[in-house]
């Protein structure tokens, strides 16, 4: 019997139909200690490493949020303490809703559309066919493209006079979309691109899940007779719940910091049109002459408190229905 | 048995801590500046020219200097955008570049940031240099650098294109001319006039000929005449004589548009005078609303001498900036570059040189810095507003006037905070 | 039955070209000449190109898919390293505790490079690493451990616990379970990993960006820049090197795709 279990571990016991839990021989209180003392030691270097390289940075980051820093401060160091200050303002700026509304709608729409056409594409390269092993490894090239060359790729395929995007548009009769340069283009545009990019990683991740479903269920339900569409409904989808739900979950942490895709085709804008959190933030800190590296701090503050929340009520979630 | 197990456990972790802590102390490879003091014969330039590497003109000069100086310069390029971030993380951390060379409106940013010094800390002369040039860097009545040259905004024309369109390029003189030719160059069937309406630093630049020529001032964002600007663009949008892609083009894909052979004009730099010569393309200068050339902004590096621990250093790297920034060694550079040398005397050289150079000298000689009249680390507020302003109007999602009253009290705002 | 496997192929074959659309424009650009760049409707084939990208690129930029190379191994080696050992312990070893752990990983990842990218200049400063490739290995790897530990913890979590049981009883200690049983039995999550580190640290750009000034070491994605002057970009040179840069990553990707595919989740371990 294959076993099939759940990649998304964070809390704790054994999912059903693994084998029993306690690995280490229970032989008492000294025994337990040692075993996790053993533990720990095997998880040290991942603990050091991320106190050292994920701690500091956020902590000079809050820092540089719950002061006031200036350029000239930021040199040297002595900027005033104003707690909470930066928050407010950046709630008040004008800028903070529309791009918290951009944020939802890029992550949403893409994951989405990331997700399902990655899973489409999954189930399609499943079956068995000539060459399906060499088209799935290019389905992955544009995955190691650097962004900034996929992004510029893009912004050339989408210029309203001379992009190739448009010129196929008009050969059916579309008028010109100037998907680059007008608000109501901007993130639709940005959108393509990004979902583009991220459809490789929903296909390896979701192929590999479909790869661990025991195929005498399909054969059983073939038997039962089962249509595909209802093959897949009924045993696929409901067996590829732990896989999507990590599929979901890094696709919504990875898309919302996503930066140099929006940054390069528009820089968020025109205007504020395409403008999501990261962009702002980058923006405040790098995007004029002036830095403003407390404000940029701030918006990337505010960007990893959403995705506490989110993944706060994922592992609420996890534990509810493991309990 | 229960005591190894302990033991093993603890060695487990302590060899990977050691393993760290050898990858963190690991060797520092070859090639870039150190952190910490710089052994003293050695001495860092940071430029904003990744496309020259030290076998180029420009990395073989920089290197003679040095050793005119009786040291090495160990010299990097990084992106010109990059460079403001890079010192000032740089500065923060005791780390900076005995020279850097950095945009001219960013000079201000970085004086104030205090991680530059003053020609009175440093010993660099300043003689020669012309005044409108050298404003950029003039902070509170304090130089904090030199220009290694200038280059401006000029309207580059092709003559084929206004030939077929029966206009004459002198004919250009103010703005009603200019909007006529264009439509007379749209009637024959090709494209109007192209330039960069970007939402940086390059939009701005780009817009400050016709902003000023209108007559207005950075100070006020919204006055008439600024309206005055931002209609002349918003209309040659609409009635299609410059193409929508202006609102995305930087200057070089600007450029590339002109370069199809399709446009009449581009507004365009010093930078591409060769390669617009190659093309067979003229120049005449911006005009203003009402007649004249209209002033435009300089572009061109600065070289600056940041705060360095050892003040002795100063001495040294002044001779360097020297070597580089006067007498024959700059009318080369600048040569190379493209741009105009910022002393008279070394203008007279390159039009000796070269007389087709003179539109170009003249519209330097008229040009203003964008950070003078002691707007200094106001500026990069204002520029951010005013392209935004642009963008808006641009795109059609505010009129010039709103989008032009919104920038001003953003900027105000700011400002006052 | 076999001509359904062809009509199938054909629609991958066409989905795959739809999909590589934008990587074969790419290839396009880096074929045509500056003039040509801004033509208006382009042109699909570069008609009339020229190779002055590729002639400059061949000249200038092998040295940094050297370090590039570097880079990348080193990454991968570092990733494994830090991820296996702690994923056996999340998965099997059970440390209290274990699950705050997880959940560090998670958010980890959310936290924007820029931000990383500052809070390790001032690191690598202090420590005198900046401009180096170990400075890099160590940089790269962070966009890589904590989902590294993901999948591994994925896959040993499906290792039966018999196995570990039988080594114990025949009185293997931890570490010698750990190295001598599981590893062997993860070998497809360790290639899955590594591929994932090797491409992740391959086209990473803005830790390059902030942490390696240039000079001779420097990794390709730093290469391009040398294109991108103060005043005029050369683009059919970026899209040539991007081109060279993705050509020896593709042929990875190919060859190890099909252990990619099976180490993921669990399921290389049957009964």
């Amino acid at each position: 019997m294959t076993v099939i279990t759940s990649p998304t571990r964070s809390a704790a016991p054994a999912p059903a139909g693994a084998a029993p839990a306690a690995p280490a021989p229970r032989r008492g209180s000294p025994g337990k200690r040692r075993a996790q003392l053993t533990a720990w030691g095997f998880a040290a270097p991942v603990v050091v490493y991320l106190a050292l390289f994920y701690a500091y940075p956020l902590y000079k980051n809050i820092d540089l949020s719950l002061r006031h820093y200036t350029v000239r401060s930021f040199i040297t160091g002595d900027a005033p303490f104003v707690g909470l200050q930066n928050f407010v303002a950046i709630i008040a700026n004008p800028t903070f809703w529309p791009s918290m509304l951009n944020t939802a709608i890029f992550v949403f729409v893409s994951i989405v559309f990331q997700f399902a056409i990655g899973l489409a594409l999954a189930v399609f390269f499943f079956k068995n066919f000539r060459l399906n092993g060499f088209l799935r490894a290019l389905f992955l090239v544009p995955w190691l493209l650097p962004l900034l060359v996929s992004a510029s790729t893009w912004s050339w395929m989408f210029n309203s006079d001379s992009g190739v995007v448009n010129s196929f548009l008009e050969a059916f009769g579309i008028g010109q979309i100037n998907w680059l340069t007008s608000p109501q283009w901007s993130l639709t545009a940005v959108l393509i691109a990004n979902i583009w990019i991220g459809i490789p990683f929903n296909l390896v991740i979701m192929y590999s899940g479909l790869q661990g479903i025991s195929p005498e269920l399909y054969e059983a339900a073939s038997l039962d007779g089962a249509n595909g569409w209802q093959r897949f409904w009924r045993i696929t989808f409901p067996l590829l719940r732990p896989v999507t739900t990590i599929t979901l979950l890094l696709g919504f942490v990875y898309t919302l910091k996503v930066f140099d895709i929006i940054w390069i085709m528009t820089r968020g804008g025109p205007a504020t049109s395409s403008t999501t959190l990261a962009i702002w933030s980058y923006q405040l800190g790098f995007g004029s002459l002036l830095p403003d590296f407390s404000s940029a701090a701030t918006v990337g503050n505010v960007l990893i408190i959403i995705a506490l929340i989110f993944g706060l009520s994922y592992a609420r979630m996890q534990r509810r229905s493991e309990a | 048995m229960q005591v190894s197990r302990k033991a093993r456990a603890i060695g487990v972790a302590l060899l990977t801590a050691g393993v760290a802590a050898t990858a963190l102390t690991g060797c520092s490879s070859a090639g870039g500046s150190a952190s910490g003091s710089t052994p003293s014969g050695s001495y860092t330039f940071w430029d904003p020219y990744p496309q020259y590497d030290a076998t180029s003109a420009w990395g073989k000069l920089v290197a003679q200097c040095g050793a005119q100086a009786g040291v090495t310069v160990t010299r990097t390029g990084y992106d010109t955008s990059d460079l403001t971030n890079k010192a000032l993380l740089a500065g923060q951390q005791g780390n900076s570049p005995d020279i850097l060379l950095v945009d001219n409106p960013v000079v201000s940013t970085l004086a104030d940031a205090g991680i530059l010094t003053t020609t009175g800390e440093n010993g660099l002369s300043t003689g020669a240099i012309a005044q409108n040039i050298l404003g950029a860097g003039v902070v509170d009545g304090k130089t904090y650098g030199v220009p290694i040259g200038a280059n401006t905004l000029a309207l580059y024309y092709n003559p084929k294109v206004l030939k077929a369109a029966r206009v004459d390029p002198k004919s250009v003189t103010d703005w009603t001319t200019l909007t006529a030719a264009l439509a007379k160059v749209k009637a024959a069937g090709k494209k109007g006039i192209t330039f960069s309406g970007i939402n940086t630093e390059e939009g701005s630049f780009q817009f400050l000929p016709w902003f000023w020529g209108a007559g207005a001032d950075l100070t006020k964002l919204d006055s008439p005449q600024a309206v005055q600007a931002l209609t002349l663009w918003t209309d040659w949008i609409k009635k299609g004589y410059a193409p929508n892609s202006v609102i995305q083009n930087t200057q070089t894909t600007s450029w590339q548009e002109f370069q199809t052979g399709n446009f009449a004009f581009s507004e365009n730099g010093t930078w591409q005078k060769a390669a617009a010569a190659q093309m067979g393309a003229g120049v005449i200068t911006i005009p203003a609303a009402t007649g004249g050339a209209a002033p435009v902004p300089t572009g061109g590096e600065f070289f600056t001498l940041p705060v360095q621990k050892d003040t002795a250093r100063y001495k040294t790297t002044a001779k360097i900036v020297e070597c580089l920034s006067q007498g024959g060694n700059i009318v080369t550079t600048d040569n190379t570059l493209n741009y105009i040398v910022a002393s008279q005397a070394g203008q007279q050289a390159q039009l000796k040189a070269d007389p087709t150079l003179k539109t170009w000298v003249d519209a330097v000689g008229v040009a203003k810095a964008r950070t003078g009249d002691n707007l200094g680390i106001k500026y990069p507020v204002i520029s951010q507003q005013l392209w935004t302003a642009v963008q808006k109007a641009e795109t059609g999602s505010a009129s010039p006037s709103d989008a032009l009253k919104a920038a001003q009290q953003a900027v105000d705002a700011k400002l006052t905070k | 039955m076999k001509r359904r496997s062809w009509v199938l192929t054909l629609v991958g074959i066409v989905l795959t070209a739809v999909m590589l659309f934008p990587v074969y424009w790419m290839v396009n650009v880096s074929f045509t000449k500056a003039s040509d760049m801004r033509k208006s409707p382009p042109n699909l084939f570069p008609i009339d190109g020229t190779l002055h990208g590729y002639t400059v690129v061949l000249q200038q930029q092998l040295p940094f898919l050297g370090t590039s190379l570097l880079i990348g191994l080193g990454t991968v080696v570092l990733t494994l390293v830090l991820a296996a050992p702690a994923a056996f312990a999340l998965a099997k070893l059970r440390p209290r505790g274990g699950g705050v752990l997880s959940f560090l990983l998670l958010i980890a990842q959310i936290i924007p490079a820029i931000i990383m990218a500052m809070g390790f200049y001032t690191i690598y400063v202090r420590l005198g690493i900046l401009d180096s490739i170990w400075g890099l290995i160590l940089a790269d790897s962070t966009l890589a451990v904590p989902f590294g530990v993901l999948i591994f913890t994925a896959f040993m979590a499906g290792i039966p616990d018999e196995l570990l049981q039988a080594a114990r009883i025949d009185g293997a200690s931890t570490w010698r379970t750990f190295v001598s049983v599981v590893l062997p039995v993860s070998r497809n999550s360790v290639v899955t990993v590594s591929l994932f580190s090797f491409l992740w640290a391959w086209s990473d750009f803005l830790f390059a960006n902030t942490l390696d000034g240039g000079g001779d070491l420097k990794p390709i994605t730093l290469g391009i820049y040398a294109y991108i002057g103060n005043n005029n970009q050369d683009w059919n040179s970026i899209m040539a090197t991007a081109v060279v840069a993705s050509v020896p990553a593709a042929v990875l990707l190919v060859l190890a795709q099909r252990y990619v595919a099976a180490g993921v989740t669990a399921g290389a371990v049957k009964d």
